[in-house]
């Protein structure tokens, strides 16, 4: 879904921004006029910003009206507002089997998405300070999965767990999103910046562990990175469709992408699922706006470092 | 993978033997295809009072209707589970399913998706379990839909018998009396852009392939035939281009409003007034009902223009079946589910109930949840035009195995020629060239027919 893209682009280009004009402010004494390039590019921001946030208002006003409304009325502006009633709709509809769904969504992008992180940390940390044969070789196939698309290899996927019986089951899901390449890939670089050599060094001659070392220190230093990943993780699990696609059968299993497809597959049919279609949306994006906020501060400086000292 | 992926004819050697082998009509035997289904049907026995288990994949929502089922059937107790339609991933999952060896024991398809699921050896050969004897139950067209090689391969469901719905209001007032041919429609056409005040008498959707080739095949065309084992493809004949020429001028003079139907400004326009007829298939009353409620009562239905006045040729748009997947184990008991569903008139209303389209059972009409009078249609008994037009439909209208990526191309050459010049009838012989480019890519034998 189209919310997540703002929140990376705009808080980095921002936040690369702002140094440097108090710094200019701080200098140059008495106010000087504003660079018509900064204009422009507050134009900028705000056209995308725009283009970004108008899609959300959409939803939240459409998730407001009727179905009939919902296309006889100017899309922009409420009419009529019946939140309660349809969000209601929403959670009653088929035995309620929305709570279904949305349950599942949290279990498998929160489950997923954490032990995705702790995966890619640790994955990371060992290649950036660990010196063992093949230690490039390594970095490079896992290189070489942030270019596969996820997509392809569902199918491959499906085939190898219907072998083992997995094929419909919460694992089927679940598994697969446990790694995440490009997060091991950012780790790497983070943990190469920001974990000194030389706390290591103190750590081990205070006697602790490698594992006791991570688990403390490590994780500890990382944690902008770690955020950083997790929110990746759990955006992508969320909004991932063909995964689930293929590998569930059982729609008390499914999550909320392709619950809310199963509604939309039926509102030729059934027109009140459009409305019902239309305020799932707009429940299935409070999760991902609520984790963003929370987490946006880790997350902004977890990019920037990565970008500057990688 | 680690499992062998036989040839298409060897899975059909090594299926349930001879009978399958000969079951597969020569056109759907490709050379050198290695996609299959990697488990074929076979029959478990049961023993006494064990209760057997089937999956139903579908879309349409009729989870009542099942529970009916198993609730007067507790020796097949059937699960339903709702997959995403058609073109959001439906057929994709049912393919992968296939290929892994564990399909669902029944899956609606579509009728245009039947030669397709035949290529991969997807479906259950039903006459070898005796359904040959269930045929006078289903209207003929939609029962040879199913029929490969006199051989069944499915069990109809529901189809979409065309008509004209039309706003009973709107039409007195322009002076417009119903059209009942396609010559009359255009007229009116020309009064609604006149005096309607911005109205126009319906849209062309250029995203929507299988309407137009519904309205090819009421004018009589057939874009494929088989010949011996060979596809002849025939999209570029005069009769499709005269029906394409005939909506390329409503366009050009500006006579209908040019968006996708079923989408939010079309809804509008529906609601408004500012489109005031729908070329429809009879699921579409659902859809009037639901998001124009405030038109209730100024609807009609009639019967679908004629090229020739006097003619009694319909179309089709759309239409299901029940099918049971190659690789289930329980073949008999499905098929003895998918009749009932289709034809239990309980069974049926249900189904009726969640707009599953028009019964594919053949006279279940009458003291159906449809035949009656509708007050959204101002009282009138709006299915008889529908059942007249069921029976109106030329029964020989084939598919290609191909239909999903030639009716893409179709549409992309549609929307091409809508954005520049507008000369529909100039993209069908792209249209032909490139589904048998795609039936060659499967292996098959193909041609054009001119």
């Amino acid at each position: 879904m189209s919310v997540s893209t703002p929140r990376i682009d705009e808080p980095a280009a921002a936040s690369a921004d702002a140094p440097r004009s108090t710094g200019q402010r701080r200098d140059g004494g008495p106010r000087r006029a504003v660079k018509p390039s900064r204009i422009l590019l507050a134009a900028l921001l705000a056209v995308a910003a725009l283009y970004f946030l108008l899609p959300v208002y959409w939803l939240v006003v459409a998730s407001t009206k009727s179905s009939p409304d919902l296309f006889g009325t100017f899309g922009l502006w409420f009419s009529d507002p019946q939140w309660l009633h349809n969000l209601s709709q929403v959670f009653s509809y088929s035995d309620g089997i929305f709570w279904n769904w949305t349950w599942n969504s949290l279990l498998y992008a929160g489950v997923g998405g954490a032990l995705a992180t702790l995966l890619a940390g640790a994955a990371g940390y060992a290649l950036a300070v660990y010196r063992f044969r093949g230690r490039e070789a390594v970095f490079k196939v896992v290189l070489a999965g942030v270019l596969l698309p996820s997509t392809a290899l569902a199918l491959p996927m499906y085939l190898l767990f219907s072998k083992v019986g997995l094929a419909n089951t919460y694992w089927a899901v679940l598994i697969p999103s446990l790694v995440s390449p490009f997060g091991v890939y950012l780790c790497r670089i983070y943990a190469e910046a920001a974990v000194p050599a030389e706390m290591l060094e103190a750590a081990r001659v205070d006697g602790a562990g490698e594992w006791r070392i991570f688990g403390t220190l490590v994780l500890r230093t990382m944690t902008p990175a770690l955020v950083t990943v997790f929110l990746f993780q759990f955006v992508g699990i969320w909004n991932n469709y063909f995964l689930p696609l293929v590998m569930l059968s059982d729609d008390r299993k499914y999550p909320i992408t392709l619950g809310l497809t199963t509604w939309q597959s039926a509102a030729d049919r059934t027109p009140e699922l459009y409305q019902l279609t239309v305020g799932g949306a707009f429940l299935s994006i409070l999760p991902l706006a609520a984790a963003m906020l929370v987490l946006q501060r880790y997350w902004r400086s977890g990019l920037t470092q990565g970008s500057v000292k990688g | 993978m680690d499992t062998p992926t036989p040839s298409r004819r060897a899975v059909l050697r090594w299926g349930t033997g001879a009978a399958a082998a000969l079951t597969a009509a020569p056109a759907l035997t490709a050379c050198g295809q290695t996609v299959g289904a990697a488990r074929t049907t076979r029959q478990e026995p049961t023993r006494r009072g064990q209760k057997v288990k089937l999956v139903f994949w579908t879309w349409v929502p009729m989870q009542k209707t099942v529970d009916l089922w198993n609730r007067t059937h507790p020796g097949i107790q059937v699960e339903m589970q709702a997959i995403p339609a058609n073109v959001q991933g439906g057929y994709q999952k049912m393919h992968s399913s296939l290929a892994a060896g564990n399909p669902p024991d029944l899956a609606q398809v579509e009728y245009h998706e039947l030669p397709g699921f035949m290529l991969v050896n997807g479906l259950t050969d039903l006459s070898a379990y005796g359904a040959d004897k269930l045929r006078d139950s289903y209207v003929p067209w939609q029962w040879k839909q199913g029929v490969f090689d006199g051989r069944v391969y499915t069990i109809p469901q529901a189809s979409g018998p065309m008509g004209l719905f039309y706003r009973r209001d709107l039409f007195p007032q322009w002076g417009i009396e119903t059209p009942a041919t396609w010559a009359e429609f255009e007229k009116a056409a020309r009064v609604v852009k006149a005096r309607g005040g911005g109205a126009r008498i319906c849209a062309f959707a250029p995203n929507q392939p299988s309407w137009f080739a519904a309205m090819c095949w009421q004018r009589g065309a057939r874009w494929v035939r088989t010949e011996g084992d060979t596809w002849v493809v025939d999209m570029n004949d005069d009769l499709s281009r005269e029906v394409a020429d005939y909506w390329a001028r409503m366009v050009r003079d500006d006579l209908v409003f040019v968006e996708p139907d079923m989408s939010s400004a079309w809804y509008r326009h529906v609601q408004t007034g500012q489109i005031s007829a729908w070329v429809g298939p009879q699921w579409g009353d659902a859809l009037l009902r639901g998001n124009a409620p405030g038109t209730k009562g100024k609807w009609r239905v009639a019967q679908l223009p004629q090229w020739k006045a006097g003619q009694n040729a319909s179309a089709n748009w759309g239409g299901s079946s029940t099918a049971i997947l190659q690789g289930s184990r329980h073949p008999r008991e499905a098929l003895q589910f998918a009749h009932w569903i289709n034809t239990d008139r309980q069974a049926v209303d249900l189904n009726i109930g969640v707009g599953y389209g028009w019964p594919a059972a053949a006279g279940i009409l009458r003291g159906s949840a449809l035949d009656r009078p509708d007050p959204f249609f101002g009282g009138q008994r709006y299915n008889d035009v529908f059942a007249a037009s069921d029976r109106a439909i030329d029964t020989s209208w084939k598919w290609s195995p191909t239909t999903d990526a030639d009716f893409a191309q179709l549409q992309d050459a549609f929307g091409a020629a809508i954005a520049s010049d507008g000369a529909l009838a100039s993209t069908l012989a792209g249209a032909q060239k490139s589904t048998v480019d795609n039936l060659l890519a499967k292996g098959l034998k193909a041609r054009s027919a001119r």
